[in-house]
């Protein structure tokens, strides 16, 4: 599903360089729960970006769903992107001036039709927010607003759900049903990649990597949460 | 979500920059429609003016002896009336010359003293022209009189006066002029020509110099080089001080929109882009998330090039409805003699509404661009 070739990414900035990533490789299989620990600034947001085809990583390799990303155009990129990837970040990045329900359907790459709406009504029913369905981002408590980015996310049902802190701005209590919500998803068949800099995701993942100035090491495998 | 459906959403959210958008198109449409609904105004008031001023060319024979002509008014040769057809007939005459109305002059004796006796044909302007005739035009078997003339033979409008035995209908009274035109009688050319003995013949063509080129700019050689090559059998005279005013006039009314136009458009151009390019920074992080969910760049530049064309087409309606109300509320105290002819240029509207987008699109492009090409790496990543 996901596959990593000694990836390099490297930054140029003012005061020298600065390796982002340096020598990652991996492989995720489909329907695999993988958390990436590290603390701020390791390059987990960055290897979040290289695995979602929008930061073109300096060498290496990578493949997500069958498709060799850096290999294809910006246009073929978006495409992919928005039939096959989900994402969810720690700022939530909804659209300010979109109700709930819509900021969940913008997530849907065509247009959309009645049975379309259904669906994302229902999935704001499982997440709690039926509530806050024509209420604007701006009136939400964090939880919310990251279950309406998760919605968002899940609706499109994609390949994979790649998620970049996602508890980060959330309380224990909301960054839990954020997980328990990843896992569910998982257990449905799909693949989550969930970047964060605590252990919260661990007891949800079936593997743990450690990412540490860049370079990434794997610390153990779980078979009761494979 | 359709593009439309998006764009009307945000621009909700951002009234506050919809409004300074729409607001500063709606302000440079009045503008520009002030400057048009005035400049119109100006144009036909100035044209009222020069009307008002009368002829500043004269085209007489070539052998016209000038002292006599300056003596008498008038030229003491003929040119055949067919002159007036053939000089028009000049291919790009009508860039120079204008209003050419074939006249014939001579002193006649009127109540026992000399007057001087008109004759005027009809003015004859350039193809597809809609312009009013300068002077007067007089039917058949009427007269204008001259105050003086009219005074000395009692007649008012409407009397009956002989002239060699025939009975003319005085049309008009002319005020005092202060000039020669108040010992003058006006008649159609016909009329005169039977008068005189002169059928068929002219003494002088009247006309407007069109060329509008103040004295310094020497208007009258190229005056002469198109007469020369187009009515050699005459010659040219230009009423130097009429010329010149008209030439400002119409030079000043030129510089008024060469500056004023440009000036609007770069304005407007510049505050649209500058308040473009801050809705694009405040929308980084929204831009990001368009690209992570895939969106391409051409649906990009199209929430701004779109939003931009809306916030035109609003701005359109109502900067032509504010320039317009603006045009008719102060005009007619600018412009007291056609005050009347100031009047709403639907055309105008329809302009508006086509171009003003086009014109905020163009405007809102590089920075839209800018929003095309920014990296969503940069709003997305979180560490």
């Amino acid at each position: 599903m996901i596959t990593c070739e000694q990836v390099n990414r490297t930054f140029h900035g003012p005061g020298g360089e600065v390796r982002g990533l340096s020598e990652v490789s991996f492989t995720v299989a489909r329907g695999e729960f993988v958390a990436v620990q590290g603390a701020s600034g390791s390059g987990k947001s960055t290897l979040l970006l290289t695995l979602g085809g929008m930061l073109r990583p300096s060498s290496g390799r990578v493949v997500v769903n069958g498709h060799e990303f850096y290999r294809l155009s910006a246009a073929e990129r978006g495409r992919v992107r928005a039939e096959g990837i989900g994402f969810v970040f720690q700022l939530f990045h909804l659209v300010p001036y979109l109700t709930v329900l819509d900021n969940v359907l913008a997530g849907l790459p065509g247009s959309v039709d009645s049975t379309a709406r259904k669906r994302a009504a229902a999935l704001v029913d499982e997440f709690g927010l039926s509530a806050r369905a024509a209420h604007s981002p701006a009136t939400l408590s964090a939880g919310e607003r990251q279950r309406t980015a998760l919605a968002r996310a899940i609706l499109k049902q994609p390949a994979v759900i790649l998620a970049d802190e996602p508890t980060g701005s959330l309380d224990p209590e909301n960054a839990a049903a954020v997980f328990r919500h990843l896992a569910a998803y998982q257990q449905r068949g799909g693949t989550v990649m969930v970047v964060t800099h605590g252990q919260d995701a661990a007891p949800f993942a079936s593997r743990t990597f450690r990412l540490a100035q860049g370079q990434l090491a794997e610390l153990n495998a779980s078979p009761t949460a494979r | 979500m359709s593009p439309l459906a998006l764009i009307w959403k945000e621009l909700w959210h951002h009234r506050a920059n919809a409004l300074l958008v729409a607001g500063g198109l709606a302000l440079a449409v009045a503008l520009l429609t002030v400057v048009r609904l005035t400049s119109v105004a100006a144009e036909r008031e100035t044209r009222r003016v020069m009307r008002d001023l009368g002829f500043n060319l004269r085209i007489i024979p070539r052998d016209t002896d000038m002292e006599a002509f300056w003596a008498n008014g008038y030229s003491d040769q003929t040119l055949p009336l067919d002159t007036v057809p053939r000089l028009a007939a000049q291919h790009g005459l009508f860039v120079t010359f204008n209003h050419l109305t074939p006249t014939l002059e001579h002193r006649f004796p009127v109540g026992g003293r000399d007057a001087l006796l008109t004759g005027l044909g009809l003015s004859v302007i350039g193809p597809g022209e809609k312009k009013q005739p300068l002077g007067f035009v007089i039917p058949k078997g009427s007269v204008y009189l001259g105050s003086e003339v009219a005074a000395r033979l009692g007649a008012k409008p409407k009397s009956k006066i002989e002239l060699a035995g025939r009975s003319f209908t005085v049309e008009r009274v002319l005020a005092e002029s202060g000039s020669d035109d108040d010992i003058r009688l006006y008649t159609a050319l016909e009329d005169t020509q039977a008068l005189l003995g002169l059928p068929g013949r002219i003494n002088e063509i009247k006309a407007i110099d069109c060329l509008c080129l103040t004295a310094d700019q020497d208007p009258l050689s190229q005056l002469r080089a198109v007469l020369e090559k187009a009515l050699p059998e005459a010659k040219v005279l230009q009423l130097r001080a009429l010329s010149d005013a008209r030439a400002k006039q119409r030079q000043m009314a030129e510089r008024y929109a060469a500056f004023a136009v440009p000036g609007v458009l770069l304005g407007g151009a510049l505050w649209i882009g500058l308040l473009t390019v801050l809705n694009v920074r405040e929308r980084r992080a929204e831009i990001g998330l368009w690209r992570a969910l895939g969106r391409s760049s051409s649906q990009l530049a199209t929430l701004f090039l779109g939003k931009a064309a809306l916030l035109g087409l609003l701005g359109a309606g109502l900067g032509y409805a504010l320039g317009t109300a603006v045009a008719l509320r102060f005009g007619p105290d600018i412009f007291k003699v056609t005050a009347k002819a100031l009047e709403p240029d639907f055309a105008l509207l329809g302009w508006a509404a086509l171009l003003t987008p086009v014109f905020a699109a163009v405007s809102a492009f590089l920075p839209a661009m800018l929003a095309v090409a920014q990296d969503p790496a940069d709003s997305l990543r979180a560490d």
